[in-house]
């Protein structure tokens, strides 16, 4: 196939420690073949073949926004993308470093280490999720993402298909691998809460969940915050686990709950109706890129094979 | 033709977002600068009033690249702070997974990031063509080390199995016998990353002698972690002196801060290591560097690149040494408990591009200081200082022509972490 028929795709990155580009680095067996099976326009982290100022079918984007000079670039990149699709953590939720939003102390702690020196590079402001700026089609979850997720949601997309993600908790993929519940042994863990997708990876070697899946679709962060209240937990710590990975999911959709008054940016977002349904994981598949000549036939097949590996 | 500026907006094939720009003034060569672009994180002062074990799981999100070295350095420091001394076994497999950090960074910078320069190329996947060998080999070393961070982490990325005072879970004996056959079987693979670098042209346009520091091992032998640190000057300081070999400072075009010792740039890499324990080498990679050393590795960074082969070989044989040694200790130990839940620890380790330090203040269980210096922010300086130099013999030469490419060659053969580079950092209290 000549490379003006597939599918154009970019790899953009910003303010994170770039894990979801170097997942995908790291599929050593798969990498030729992502690379052959898409045209790839930009991948600056691989290749400095670098075109930034084409029309991309999907944008594939890591790392929240914590300048205007990235909030200039995110909407660039969905002015000329038909997909936007956020990588991990960063991307969709800010990530720990956007585990102080609402408690609106962000430019204390900038002076704190930058002092009072001035900045050349670009204006920095406390790092917001990339769907603060733009619309975003699809959210891959994790820290970092799960290369076999990527798979999933690349060649569903580029066949014009709608990604969906495990909406069950690590809880569940927990059961399934018959590991001893760490909940009940007393210790501090998110799996009842937590998107799954990891296949249970921190309970499957006796380690709490630290929730790097963000909050599951129908997580219920009052019973959990309750259950673990009367297991001796601080409230502080109970918040601190919880606000970790949960970003600006969690002020979004659990303020109330960790008594955060939202400020800024976050202020103006969704109305409470939206913020209800909103799923995390979910993709909404407007405009389609299909290469010339592809069918679009569902395969059950692909279907079956992510979603959860066991 | 009067040059007025070069500006590399984005450098490729690097972790992380920075640039360069040369300034000229009447055809000479007026300014330098490494532009760090990475967005702010903050995440020491996020850092704050959490328990040790989630500021564990909170720094190695620094980078994805040295994500075990950070984590290595914060259990390090974390367990100072609070008294626990690991057994043996689980010092062996934190050994041995920090081999598995090596080879992964290495084989990715030396195969898919420098290399494409050497030969001409925009990426290693556009190398395959011609050069399928060569890259099959390097993502062969690669994958190694990537599947032995999941081993000993439980992911390649962000693996949260090494805990303070432990592991959660060990390997089983036949997997780590299985690591080690592959480790031996790998060697050619990675000497070939050697051979490719040794038979090219090396440039030497930029070369400037070099201040260089790096981790003393407790033992006599080749190793990255310890309590001293080395420099070139012939001195040596106890890691809890760290703040006086890193002055630090704040410079306009970057976010990130800036180290330098005595008011000096230095350098702090595999090449900083080799100038320093070099000698120490053995086996296979021991030969390898008795053959290139030259005195050119004391002036010319891109030497840092078959530093960083040659110590993949060496992690290759390190890997079945260790693994013996492992499964030769029958019982798995429990996770240490902490002996007290206040006190103040620093750490440094070697990372792929460097000397890392972590140092945390605990007060009832919760931290109340961090600080965390990285490799990428201590040889910025010296980084640019090599850009300069190569710039004005350039432009000296008449050679303009493409300089653009050979000047981030220079920066791409530090292999900085500019993820990393941001994270110069001191918070206490909030």
């Amino acid at each position: 196939m000549a490379d003006n028929a597939k599918p154009k795709v970019g790899f953009y990155s910003f303010s994170g420690c770039e894990g979801d580009l170097l997942t995908i680095i790291h599929c050593e067996d798969e990498l030729l073949d992502i690379f052959a099976a898409v045209d790839v326009r930009s991948f600056r982290l691989a290749s400095s073949d670098v075109h930034n100022d084409e029309p991309l079918d999907i944008a594939f984007v890591e790392g929240s926004i914590t300048t205007n000079h990235h909030a200039a670039l995110i909407k660039g990149i969905r002015e000329r993308s038909a997909l936007v699709v956020a990588l991990g953590a960063c991307a969709s939720f800010g990530g720990p470093q956007s585990a102080r939003l609402g408690y609106d102390d962000w430019e204390k702690r900038f002076k704190k280490i930058y002092g009072d020196a001035k900045l050349t590079v670009a204006r920095a402001f406390e790092s917001q999720p990339i769907d603060e700026f733009i619309k975003v089609d699809c959210y891959i979850p994790g820290c970092p993402i799960d290369k076999h997720q990527f798979f999933f949601a690349l060649t569903r997309l580029i066949k014009g298909m709608p990604v969906e993600f495990p909406s069950f908790p690590v809880c569940a993929e927990c059961k399934w691998n018959e590991n001893e519940c760490l909940l009940l042994k007393g210790e501090l863990c998110l799996g009842p809460v937590t998107a799954g997708g990891c296949n249970s990876r921190c309970p499957n070697y006796n380690l709490p969940c630290v929730g790097c899946w963000g909050p599951t679709k129908e997580a219920n962060v009052a019973s959990e915050i309750n259950l673990l209240k009367e297991r001796n937990f601080s409230e502080t710590d109970i918040v601190n686990k919880l606000r970790l990975f949960g970003g600006a999911a969690m002020v979004r959709r659990f303020a109330d709950l960790l008594g955060i008054e939202p400020q800024g940016p976050l202020k103006k977002v969704r109305s409470k109706k939206e913020d209800k349904h909103k799923p995390i994981v979910t993709a909404e598949v407007k405009k389609v890129a299909v290469p010339k000549g592809t069918k679009t036939k569902p395969k059950t097949k692909v279907n079956a094979k992510t979603g959860k590996k066991r | 033709m009067s040059l007025q500026r070069i500006k590399i907006e984005s450098l490729a094939r690097v972790e992380g977002h920075g640039g360069i720009t040369v300034d000229f003034k009447e055809g000479k060569l007026r300014k330098v600068t490494v532009d760090i672009h990475e967005g702010p994180r903050l995440l020491e002062s996020i850092a704050l009033g959490r328990t040790p074990s989630e500021v564990v799981t909170l720094t190695c999100r620094i980078c994805a690249i040295c994500t075990l070295s950070h984590r290595y350095a914060a259990l390090r420091a974390m367990e100072k702070a609070l008294e626990i001394a690991v057994p043996p076994k689980t010092q062996l497999l934190r050994d041995l997974m920090h081999c598995g950090e090596m080879i992964e960074s290495n084989a990715l910078h030396v195969f898919l990031l420098a290399l494409p320069d050497y030969l001409g190329y925009p990426s290693a996947i556009h190398m395959v063509p011609e050069h399928a060998d060569d890259v099959q080999a390097g993502l062969r070393v690669k994958k190694f080390g990537v599947r032995l961070m999941e081993l000993t982490s439980a992911r390649p990325i962000h693996g949260e199995n090494p805990v303070i005072g432990g592991f959660g879970k060990f390997p089983s004996k036949s997997d780590l016998l299985h690591f080690k056959y592959e480790a031996e079987s790998l060697i050619p693979d990675a000497e070939r990353g050697v051979e490719i670098l040794r038979n090219l042209q090396q440039p030497t346009f930029m070369e400037e002698g070099m201040t260089f520091m790096c981790t003393k091992p407790e033992h006599d032998l080749y190793g990255w972690v310890g309590d001293r640190i080395l420099t070139s000057t012939g001195e040596e300081f106890n890691v809890w002196d760290y703040r006086k070999l890193t002055n630090e400072r704040v410079v306009p075009h970057s976010m990130a801060k800036r180290s330098r010792y005595k008011d000096k740039p230095y350098v702090v890499s595999a090449l900083a290591r080799f100038n320093l324990l070099g000698e120490r080498l053995d086996g296979v990679a021991g030969e390898h560097f008795k053959r290139n050393y030259n005195l050119s590795w004391i002036r010319n960074p891109m030497y840092n690149n078959i530093a960083q082969a040659i110590e993949t070989v060496w992690a290759l044989e390190e890997v079945p040494r260790l693994i013996d040694k492992l499964i030769a200790i029958e019982e798995n130990p429990h996770v240490v408990a902490p002996a007290r839940n206040k006190g103040a620890g620093t750490a440094a380790v070697e990372a792929p591009r460097g000397t890392l330090y972590h140092h945390y203040e605990i007060v009832d269980g919760r931290v109340i200081g961090a600080d965390v210096i990285t490799p990428t922010a201590q040889f910025l300086d010296m980084m640019e200082s090599h850009i300069r130099v190569g710039a004005e013999n350039l432009v000296k030469e008449g050679k303009t022509d493409g300089i653009e490419l050979k000047l981030e060659m220079i920066a791409r053969s530090y292999d900085p972490c500019i993820s990393c580079s941001t994270h110069l950092v001191r918070v206490r209290g909030l």
